[in-house]
């Protein structure tokens, strides 16, 4: 006897007498044996002798009285099971009338005229309708002590089940105050997350659950869409951030400076901000933090490959910039948890501050662009076409590198004016100071701070960045400047200079336009210098009539080729002229004094027939730096050749 | 270009509510505007001749054919459009304590914080104060919308559109000059939003107070937000989703276009029913 009685919940499973229906077995021996089409007797009784043949004589029985059967005792055999089956179904059709006769005489009491349809003929005729009748027979009392057992046997029963009964109401009690607590736990702290201000909201595709939304509205739609996540509930009712099958380890995106072969600089990964590690916020936010990284790293991948004319490279976890010279900025995307990153140690404070600076730009451009992708959006839109517009790269990189190489050009012709400057000091010339003025077109924002400023101040830096140089020359109310631009959002690409000067003595003299080689531009100011140089020597003469008006006859340099730094002195005698030729390049200053002796000194090249004997007179940088007054002045050699 | 519409009517008690809906379905927050809307009537000049003359097998060259299409083609009322800040309605307050003492009336409209517009405020000959509104340096724009197309199976109405830039202040003189004289004015106050490509405006028609004189004219200051009418009584708003579509003539684009007004239909089913308009209620020829 079961100890309780439990009612069935689950509808039982029906289970088939036979393990198999007919129709798998039909599939079965199709597959095993091929259609029934081709079965026929030979067939089989072939397949028979051939087993027999390989297993011996393993025949039942009954299969060997079959063989010893001849066809016309198999026939009898058939019949004789053929009437058999007959007459076990004769038989059960007579008991199945018996029956609905004996049915129908008893109902014919209460209902003839229904019950005589259903009657057979000879029962009809046999008794009348309605001769049968039926009575509820009470049966005879049982004996008190047979009462008493069934009562206590039945009040066990029930005290057992109820027992049982109490004890399924409390197990499911206790059941459901655990998933009370549960998830009283789960939405408590899906309530937590939601004051903190993240947005949940339900899932689009699976409308019972609940997700938190941590991704940025205006990012690309495929990172868009991985903002999402799911918030399930385990087990305990604590909290899980199912973020499906995007991996669930932190990356970020590592900006790394490279001089040469060596890397000197590096960013760190960001480390977690709280102890905390493992709540739920802080889940979110190295969700959300990804998520940044990821598309970060994508739109880089993106514009480097727009890049390649710029010499970027890219591999596949792997961007390389060259910037200028021998600097080379890379960006890869790596796990922060990376063990191998914290092993260079080869780095210098400058190049750590400048890889840090380039991680932190193209974070902020990139949040710009988001920024940018929202006021488009939510713009009157043109009218459809049905050509789909491209969507450009971000400006991300394009602005650091833009940055970099403008500051490493700037930086570089400012050395250089300065270096030549000094060695023209150095030979007593006092050029005037020349002013840098870097980045002139960024302007500082408002002071009032208002919420466009901050997107009116990156997007000022996504323009070209411009640098002027201004100095004085020499030669009064002249002066030069050379304006810089360097762009590398839109063709042309590079830094171009615009080098302008004011130089009335020398009244022919055409700007060399926009240069695009460092090389030309150097070329250009020494050039400049040089007619400075030329023309301040030639007209020194003035300044010395003055002094001495006794002398009108004295001869002076005439600057015969301005442009090759040539001055002449002619004399009366017509093959012997005095020529001087000045050469200035970055760190020298030399003239050089020698005869020449073709007609009128005109003469260039090796028509000049320049004598041997030369007086040469050179000035260095080095030694301006060091000792500057040591020497005498270019201009006491200018004067002492001209009065030999 | 064609542009297609479809319209769903959103009592007023709804209002507030849509609004909540459509900006968290277009993640944008509502773009309030106002936008004066003045109605030309195009009329036939007399004195314009057929340029049609001599014998009929003369070939018309191609301009002139254009220019006789122009000439003789349906004629249309077109509006006009102007868009407007709510700093440029007049200050119910300033005319209100014009004579009082000018201390700030805590009952001043929520529209217009800005103090600049105490101006004028003696201005007695009529109750319609004044505004900083420059009605020179408003600028107005030409919007063409032919007749709705007749018979298209889609559900969604199309019709072929135009929009041009017109010069700042007065335009009434302009228009004159191109054959259009100035039927009535009215005003539209709603909100905007942007969804992909569809343009979900939420507005309805606001009348100008009626004072007689002013009818023949656009109106050079605008009076206040509180002294306008709604044309519907009710105060009920409409809602539009357009999109417009370059090349009318290509079908892909037209079938894209239809295909997105439907997906915001479905989208909106629970909030509103978005249908086609009546063709006739949208016809702009002048018969």
């Amino acid at each position: 006897m079961a100890d309780s009685f439990t009612l069935p919940l689950r509808p039982n499973l029906e289970k088939s007498d036979r393990p198999d229906t007919l129709p798998v077995e039909i599939a079965q021996i199709n597959e095993q044996w091929g259609g029934f089409r081709d079965v026929n007797e030979e067939v089989l009784l072939a397949k028979i002798a051939e087993e027999e043949e390989r297993g011996g004589p393993v025949e039942s029985d009954e299969d060997g009285d079959k063989k010893d059967m001849d066809t016309t005792e198999r026939r009898e055999e058939l019949y004789k099971r053929r009437a058999e089956i007959t007459q076990f179904a004769m038989a059960s059709h007579m008991e199945t009338m018996f029956a609905l006769d004996f049915v129908s005489l008893l109902l014919s009491k209460h209902a003839p005229r229904q019950a005589e349809t259903s009657m057979s003929a000879f029962l009809k005729q046999v008794a009348p309708v309605g001769s049968l009748n039926s009575e509820v027979v009470h049966p005879p009392p049982k004996p008190d002590s047979v009462n008493k057992d069934i009562s206590t046997v039945s009040r066990g029963w029930r005290i057992q089940n109820f027992n049982s009964a109490a004890n399924k109401l409390l197990g499911a009690a206790s059941r459901l105050e655990k998933e009370v607590e549960a998830e009283t736990k789960y939405w408590s702290s899906v309530l937590a997350i939601k004051d903190k201000g993240w947005k949940v909201c339900r899932l689009p595709r699976e409308r019972q659950s609940l997700g938190v939304q941590y991704g940025f509205m205006e990012a690309t739609p495929a990172f868009r869409d991985r903002g999402l996540a799911s918030l399930r509930r385990a087990k305990d009712g604590s909290l899980v951030l199912d973020q499906g099958l995007v991996p669930s380890g932190s990356r970020f995106v590592r900006v790394r400076v490279k001089r040469g072969s060596r890397i000197t600089g590096c960013t760190k990964p960001p480390g977690a901000s709280s102890n905390d590690a493992d709540s739920i916020e802080q889940r979110i936010l190295q969700a959300r933090d990804s998520v940044f990284e990821d598309e970060l790293f994508h739109e880089l991948v993106r514009e480097a490959r727009a890049m390649a004319s710029c010499g970027v490279t890219t591999r596949q976890n792997l961007i390389q910039i060259p910037v200028a010279d021998d600097l080379e900025i890379l960006l890869d995307l790596v796990d922060v948890n990376d063990e191998s990153l914290h092993a260079e140690q080869d780095s210098s404070q400058d190049d750590v501050v400048l890889a840090g600076g380039v991680a932190h730009s193209i974070r902020i451009l990139l949040s710009f662009a988001h920024r940018q992708n929202l006021h488009r959006r939510t713009q009157v839109p043109l009218p459809l076409t049905p050509k789909r517009r491209p969507n450009p790269e971000y400006h991300l990189l394009r602005p650091a590198l833009a940055y970099l190489q403008h500051t490493s050009e700037a930086r570089y012709l400012e050395s250089f004016i300065r270096d030549i400057v000094s060695t023209l000091r150095s030979s007593g010339f006092q050029v005037p100071e020349f002013t840098a003025q870097m980045f002139s077109n960024w302007k500082l924002p408002h002071p009032r701070p208002s919420p466009n400023a901050l997107e009116g101040l990156i997007s000022s830096s996504l323009k070209p960045i411009e640098s002027v140089f201004q100095g004085k020359l020499l030669t009064p109310n002249s002066s030069f400047t050379v304006r810089m631009r360097t762009n590398m959002s839109f063709p042309p690409f590079g830094t171009h200079y615009d080098v302008s000067f004011n130089l009335p003595s020398v009244p022919d003299l055409k700007s060399p336009g926009n240069l695009s080689l460092r090389e030309e531009v150097e070329a250009a100011v020494a050039h400049l210098l040089l007619l400075d140089v030329v023309m301040n020597i030639s007209s020194a003469q003035v300044e010395e009539k003055p002094t001495e008006p006794d002398t009108p006859a004295k001869r002076w340099w005439d600057p015969i080729y301005p442009h090759m730094g040539e001055l002449l002195i002619a004399y009366d005698h017509p093959e012997k002229h005095k020529k001087m030729r000045i050469v200035l390049s970055r760190d020298q200053l030399s003239l050089e004094t020698y005869l020449v002796r073709c007609i009128d000194g005109i003469g260039i090249g090796t028509a000049e027939g320049r004598s041997q004997h030369t007086e040469t007179k050179t000035w260095n940088l080095q030694q301006s730096l060091g000792s500057p007054n040591q020497q005498s002045s270019a201009m006491d050699f200018v004067i002492a050749e001209a009065s030999t | 270009m064609h542009e297609l519409l479809l319209f769903a009517s959103v009592p007023i008690h709804q209002h507030a509510e849509l609004l909540q809906q459509l900006a968290g379905l277009t993640a944008m927050q509502p773009r309030h505007c106002y936008e004066r809307r003045l109605i030309f009537k195009a009329y036939r000049k007399p004195g314009v001749a057929n340029a049609r003359v001599g014998a009929s097998q003369d070939l018309q060259s191609g301009d002139l054919q254009r220019v006789n299409k122009m000439l003789n083609g349906g004629m249309f009322y077109t509006q006009v459009v102007g868009p407007i800040q709510s700093t440029d309605f007049a200050d119910p307050s300033v005319t209100a304590t014009a004579n009082a003492n000018p201390d700030p009336n805590p009952n001043a409209s929520p529209l217009d914080p800005d103090t600049d517009t105490k101006m004028d405020g003696m201005d007695s000959d009529s109750n319609i104060p004044r505004s900083a509104y420059d009605f020179d340096q408003q600028s107005w724009q030409l919007e063409f919308r032919d007749i709705p197309e007749a018979g298209t199976r889609s559900a969604v109405t199309s019709r072929v559109m135009a929009t041009a830039a017109l010069p700042r202040g007065d335009i009434v003189p302009s228009m004159n000059a191109w054959g259009y004289s100035f039927v009535t004015e009215y005003l539209v106050e709603g909100d905007m939003f942007i969804h992909n490509d569809i343009v979900i405006n939420l507005h309805r028609v606001l009348h100008y107070p009626t004072i007689p004189g002013e009818e023949t004219q656009p109106r050079h200051q605008i009076p206040a937000l509180q002294q306008m009418a709604p044309l519907e009584k009710s105060g009920s708003y409409v809602l539009q989703a357009s999109m417009t579509v370059h090349d009318g003539s290509n079908q892909e684009t037209m079938k894209t276009a239809s295909q997105h007004l439907f997906g915001l239909r479905e989208q909106l089913k629970s909030a509103v029913r978005l249908e086609m308009a009546d063709r006739l209620s949208l016809d702009t020829r002048v018969k």
